[in-house]
Parts: C-alpha cells; structure tokens; sequence
C-alpha cells in the first residue's frame, strides 16, 4: 500500500509515477508529484518508480513567480 | 552589542493620529529631509476610487514630486512607501506587505518593488497611507514615525554601522522601549551606496529567535536612492495589532474568508509545495528539469549539479520554527539559516543569522553564474543583504560580466586580476565585496547591466552588438531568474512589464511551456493583460501574491480556467469588500487595476520611455545567440524551423539557422506587441489612447497634456 495525496491506493511492483497518473485518469493536470521529500517532473514520470509504502502528492499546479 | 553612536534630534513634528476608517489612515506623511519639513496631506475619496492604496498612492505622490527631466539622484526625486487597505490585517495570509516606488538609478524611469516586514502595516496604524520622502541631506539621518506617542522626528546620526544586519538590530534596540515587536527598520546598506542596484531591507522581530530579520524591496535600486539621500534608517514604531486596528467595514465577513484561506493554507501546504517549510526553493530543481533555471548567464536552462543547490538540501540548512514576515500568515515561508559562517568578508568566522535564500537568489547567485555550492550561495545572500545589494541584479549583472570574460571581451586587466569566470565562487564573492567597498572591477558591475555594456564597448573596445544580445536587461533592469527563450508568453510577461523584466507581473512560463493553458496568441495576449492586472491588484491593497495561486484548491483543476485559481480570486473580492466597504466582485478588481497600470505607463511616458522600443528584450530572452546555445536545444530548433516555419534545412549550418530562427522568432515577439497592446487599450506605439484614459477615470489635465504631445487627442 501506498498513499496518495492522504488516500490510501493498492501497490505494485515496478510502478511508475506515469502508471500512477494514467490509473487517476487525469493525468495531463500533473507536472510535478511530490513523493516523500523528493520532487518528481513530468519529463521523469515515466522513468521514476513509486516505492511501496511511500507517501506521494500530486502537485496541481506550479504558480512561481 | 556595543557600538559607540550619536543621535541627535533636528526636527520633532507632533501630530494627533487618526482613527483607522475601513483599512484607510486617509491621509500621507511628507518629509522634505533637506530643509528640514514634515508635513501632513489629505488623501480624498477620488484618491481611493482611482489609485486604491499602495502602488497606486505610492504613484499618485510620485507623478506630482518628479519633473520629466527628474534624475534618480536629484533632491526632488521622491520614495514612496505604501502598504495598502487591506494591508496590517493579521488574520489573513499575506497581508503585510509594502510598495516601494521612485525613479530607479537602473532604468531612469519609475520603479516599484514590493516586501515583506511589519513597516508599511505600522506606518499606517501610526497615521499614514503613505510615506513620501524627498530631498537629500549632508549628514546622515534617521527618520521615526511613532505612531504611539503621535510624533515624527528626524535625528542626526554618527558613529552607527554601515551594513544593514548590525543596524538593524542596533536600532530596533534602540527605539524598542523594552518591546522590539513594536519596530520596524528600514535600511540599506555600502553596496547600494556604490552601486545603482541598492535594495531595501525591511524588518519584522522574530519573537522565538530573539532578533531582528528582514525582507528586501530588491528592485530597481530603490536602496541606492535612499543612500544617496543619506538616509541610514527610517523606524516605525507601533504597539500590539489586532484584526480591528484596522477597523474593517465588517469584521465578522473578515474573520468568515480569512479563516476559510488560512485553513484551506494550513492543511494544503504540506501536500503541495511545503512553502512553511522549505520556502520558495522546490523552484530549483523543478525549473531545472523543465529546462527553465537560468544557467551561465542564461544560456542553458539544465545543469546536472542544481539538484546541489535545490529544496532537499536547503530542507536541512533552513533553521525550523514559524517564518512569516507578517503575523499570521500561514504561508511563511521567510526561512532563514542559523549560526552560519562566512568564509570571507567582515563577518569572516563569526556566527551570523540570513534571510533566505529564496528560489531568485539561488539562481541569480547560483546557477546562472555556474555555481552550485549551497553554503557559498547563503554567504552571497547574507553579503548582499547586509550591504543593501539585489541579489537578482546582482546575480545578472556579475553573470554577464562572466560570459564577457570567458568570451575575451574583457580580461584580466580590466578586472584587476579577477579571474572571472562561471563557476568562480571566490570571484563572485569579492565582485559583491568591491560593491560594497566601491572599488576594484565591482564597482563597474555594481552599475548594471546597461552600463557595463557601455562601459564594456567605449572603454575595452569590446564589440556592442554582441553585448546588446547577451546581456540580460531590458528597459535598464536586470531580468530575474527565469529562461524565456522557449515561451513567447514569457517573453511578453518579461518585456511588457512596466518596470523592466521581472516576474512579479507576468509569470506564465510554466502555464504557457508544460501546461499549454494559452496556444493561440490571442490567449496569450488575454493572460498578458488579465495576469499583470490581477498581480498589480495585491500590490494596491497591501497583499502577497503567494496565497493566490502557490496554494490551490484541490479541486481548481476541474474549474473552467485552472490558472486564475477563480475561488481565490472570489475570496480576495469578499476580503476587499469587508475591509473598505466598497461591494466588489473580481472583474472590478481587474478594472480597479488597470487604472493604475495604465497611469504607470502613461508616468514611463513622461519620463521619456513607456513606447514601442522600450518594450524591446535582448534577443537571447527570445532564441539562442550562439551556436553552443542552438546545438544544446539542436532538436527543438531544428523541428519549429521545419515543422512551424516550413524551411529546408537540409545541409545548413548552426550560424544560418539561428539567424533564420532569430527572424522568425523576432517577428513574433513584433505581433505579440501588437496583440497586447490592442487587447490593453493602447497605440500601435504602446501609448494608452484617450479612450482608455477616460475609460478608467485618469484623464487628468496634466495626463491629457502628455499624451496630446504624443499625439493622442
């Protein structure tokens, strides 16, 4: 198990913060996620695998500025 | 703290202090330091309809105080400091800020900057929307507004310290009476004395840690005005604030939205951008992944060693405790280090306390001058501060004088031996010590960007046209620290700004590049009208812009337009109504805005700027200047001149494509003028037309006059 933004979501092995997104279905609102300390950007959601037990926040927006 | 110091009082003006009226003092406080003169003006119901507070008061004093042909060093050249309405109320987030404005040493023109600090709040609980100081004296002073026992007073000083970290806390000592959460200090330092790009450092006492901090109006070199005035310090001194002393029109409202953002704050931060905790430094690595941080003088937007110098470091140098800059807000995100020691300097192996870094700083101090040491980055931060030094013109500046030295533009004999070049940490450090010293190559720096390219071609025969590409500044102010080559969007947010390139009026990079919420130009013609004039609203009303849009709610992603955060916006048009009264809903925000803007414009115009050319950006904000630049982006560039402008590229080589990209690319940023300019009111030449003027009520005769002598009638 894992949790997303506080909710609790299934794990498993090898998923990446892209799987993530597209089991949320709305993917395309996401640039940056947040798991545990570390930020994650889109051009690595791909690449970037969620560990089991790990925290993550989906980052709505980067405003800057 | 021992220091051996005078003050003597030259001028005491008692005054009986208002009541506060629905976030309003109604009236500005007047000092004309050279005769000496304090005086009291009335601020009217047209003044408040028109201008609002804040920057808009702020202007209103300006445009009056100042000829056209006013130089920034003249006696008449005037700073304003305003808050705003809503400005001092404790209950909602980001609600003690401060409008600086004057005619900037950088740009010739007005400037503005806005802060953090208790000053502007306590400037108005003490009796005044707006403080306007002009004039210039030969011995140093200290102003005092002392809004508890009703007087203004200007001492003579000696003998107190130059940099702005041990005065600050001198003087809060001072005049604190046993209760230093009473003062708020605003101050410069050496640097901006030697320099055109002095910032001001504006106090708050932090109670837990037990010392004074503070937050920089950075831009434009307001802090070089204040020294060349001899002004050390201005003080405001004010007693205990509640959510009445600002007596608000209807309290219970108030108290209704200001609890639903700070909760809504307190319980998203932590799941988003964690801003209490690690500030605005998540920006670092995020824009450094989007190819977007500022690297060599802006040259590439990536550099595998930012991760060095980005949130998961500075997590663990930031002291931990409560970091707001006004009381109560829930963002705070003023964090600081504690016990740090610089290497260098005069405070060499001594503990001291820092504000900051921020993401600008990390950037400008950092990335762009290819350093990616995170202590070295707090030493330049601390440095600059305490000698009263932007950090993002200076950042700019000394990155450009770099690019210069690795091009042979310049060389060691014009920088005394300095071998300054990207990476150089100690050379970075000792150009920020001769700004404060007014000596050695530093001191040339310490002018700009401009300036230094004038410098750089009159003096060392070093090639203009180059220069003119690769020196970041537009309208004489250094741009702050973000890559706009690749965002047209961006690039307008940059050059269409009033004061010069800096993104606290349009920052759509990031909504424009990766989240593609404008593809046609008319949008981003519509975002580079509606974003400034949203922003420009919070710095009327006393407001950070922080609360709007860096915090969002959960479900704004499902909203019709995602980018304007519109729950936000609807609760900052119920905050404005219960404080002044005044029924408002988020379009009259915009007009309420536009009024300003436009009467900023229109003051560029007097002052000899505020057309078409000077809307102008360096062609490297556009596209890549050199061949290295174009070869890092190869694929990008290849496909928009294939796919986008329909050119064979077959057997061409890096020069001709970037001077075909560069047409291209320079001919868009020509229609995005023209777009914005149509879409805000204005002339083809970028001149607000008569019926703009009239539109928003700021068809002054004197106005008329300057625009009939342009031809608009």
């Amino acid at each position: 198990m894992f949790r997303v933004n506080g909710k609790q979501r299934s794990w498993y092995e090898g998923m990446t913060v892209a799987d993530l997104l597209r089991d949320i279905g709305d993917s395309h609102h996401y640039a940056v996620v947040r798991i545990n300390d570390k930020h994650v950007s889109m051009p690595y959601f791909e690449k970037t695998r969620i560990p089991d037990n790990s925290e993550v926040f989906l980052i709505p927006l980067i405003a800057g500025g | 703290m021992i220091m051996e110091y005078k003050m003597e009082t030259i001028k005491t003006f008692n005054y009986d202090r208002p009541i506060i009226e629905k976030g309003y003092a109604n009236q500005t406080l007047f000092i004309d330091i050279s005769v000496p003169d304090i005086s009291i003006k009335p601020v009217d119901e047209k003044m408040k309809d028109v201008f609002i507070g804040g920057k808009g008061f702020d202007l209103w004093l300006l445009w009056h105080a100042v000829k056209s042909t006013t130089k920034w060093a003249d006696p008449d050249n005037a700073i304003c400091i305003s808050s705003g309405p809503m400005g001092g109320t404790p209950l909602y987030p980001g609600s003690g800020k401060s409008i600086v404005t004057t005619i900037s040493p950088l740009t010739g023109s007005v400037i503005d900057s806005n802060v953090g600090g208790y000053f502007g709040p306590y400037l108005k609980f003490s009796g005044f929307d707006t403080l306007e100081v002009k004039g210039k004296t030969e011995k140093d002073i200290v102003i005092l507004i002392d809004g508890i026992d009703e007087k203004v007073q200007i001492l003579e000083t000696s003998g107190l310290p130059d940099d702005s970290y041990d005065l600050s806390a001198i003087l809060t000592e001072h005049f604190a009476q046993g209760k230093p959460r009473h003062i708020s200090v605003v101050s410069t330092g050496p640097g901006a004395k030697n320099t055109r790009m002095g910032c001001l450092n504006f106090t708050w006492y932090d109670l837990k840690r037990k010392r004074a901090r503070y937050k920089q109006a950075g831009r434009g070199g307001i802090g070089s005005v204040f020294a060349d005035k001899r002004i050390k310090a201005i003080v405001a001194r004010w007693d205990t604030v509640k959510v009445d002393t600002n007596n608000p029109a209807d309290g219970n409202a108030l108290k209704a939205v200001g609890r639903k953002h700070s909760k809504e704050i307190a319980e998203l931060d932590p799941k988003q951008n964690e801003m209490a905790t690690i500030g605005t430094t998540h920006l670092v690595t995020i824009m450094n992944d989007f190819d977007l941080l500022p690297t060599y003088n802006f040259q590439y937007g990536t550099h595998p060693e930012a991760v060095n110098v980005g949130q998961e470091v500075y997590r663990r140098i930031f002291d931990t405790g409560y970091d707001g800059c006004w009381m109560g807000c829930t963002v705070a995100c003023s964090h600081g280090v504690k016990d740090f020691v610089p290497l260098t300097g005069p405070y060499k192996g001594t503990k001291v306390f820092v504000d900051g870094p921020e993401y600008e700083t990390i950037a400008g101090c950092g990335s762009n001058l290819g350093i990616f040491d995170p202590h070295m980055i707090v030493e330049m931060n601390f440095y600059c501060d305490a000698y009263g030094l932007d950090t993002i013109s200076v950042g700019t500046s000394i990155a450009f004088a770099m690019e210069c030295f690795e091009m042979g533009l310049i060389d060691e004999t014009h920088t005394r031996g300095i071998h300054l070049s990207f990476g150089n940490r100690l050379a970075a450090l000792e150009m920020v010590h001769q700004m404060a010293e007014g000596d050695g190559f530093g001191l040339i720096v310490g002018q700009g960007v401009r300036q230094m390219k004038s410098i750089f071609a009159k003096d060392y025969k070093a090639d203009p046209h180059i220069m003119q590409d690769i020196g970041m500044e537009a309208k004489g102010l250094e741009f702050s620290e973000y890559m706009t080559k690749e965002s047209l969007a961006q690039q307008g947010g940059y050059g269409l700004a009033l004061k010069g390139p800096q993104h606290d009026e349009a920052w759509l990079i990031f909504l424009d590049m990766v989240h593609n919420f404008m593809p046609t130009f008319e949008q981003k013609a519509e975002a580079l009208h509606w974003f400034p004039m949203f922003r420009t609203w919070f710095g009327l009303c006393g407001l950070c812009k922080l609360p709007w849009n860096d915090i969002i709610p959960e479900d704004n992603k499902d909203t019709r337009e995602p980018a304007k955060v519109m729950k936000h916006v609807e609760w900052y048009a119920e905050y404005y109504t219960a404080v002044t009264g005044k029924k408002t809903k988020p379009d009259e925000i915009i007009r309420m805005s536009e009024g300003v803007y436009n009467f900023q414009r229109i003051f560029n115009l007097k002052m000899g700027f505020g057309q078409r050319d000077h809307d102008d950006i360096p062609y490297r904000a556009m596209g890549p200047v050199k061949p290295v630049e174009y070869e890092s982006r190869r694929d990008r560039y290849d496909k928009e001149l294939v796919e986008k402008h329909h050119v064979d590229i077959t057997g061409m080589d890096t020069e001709e494509k970037i001077r075909l990209l560069r047409k291209f690319r320079e001919a868009l940023y020509e229609e995005l003028k023209d777009a914005v300019y149509k879409r805000r009111g204005w002339t083809a030449n970028g001149i607000p037309t008569l019926e703009t003027v009239r539109r928003l009520g700021i068809d002054f005769p004197d106005v008329l006059e300057l625009l009939k002598a342009h031809g608009i009638e």
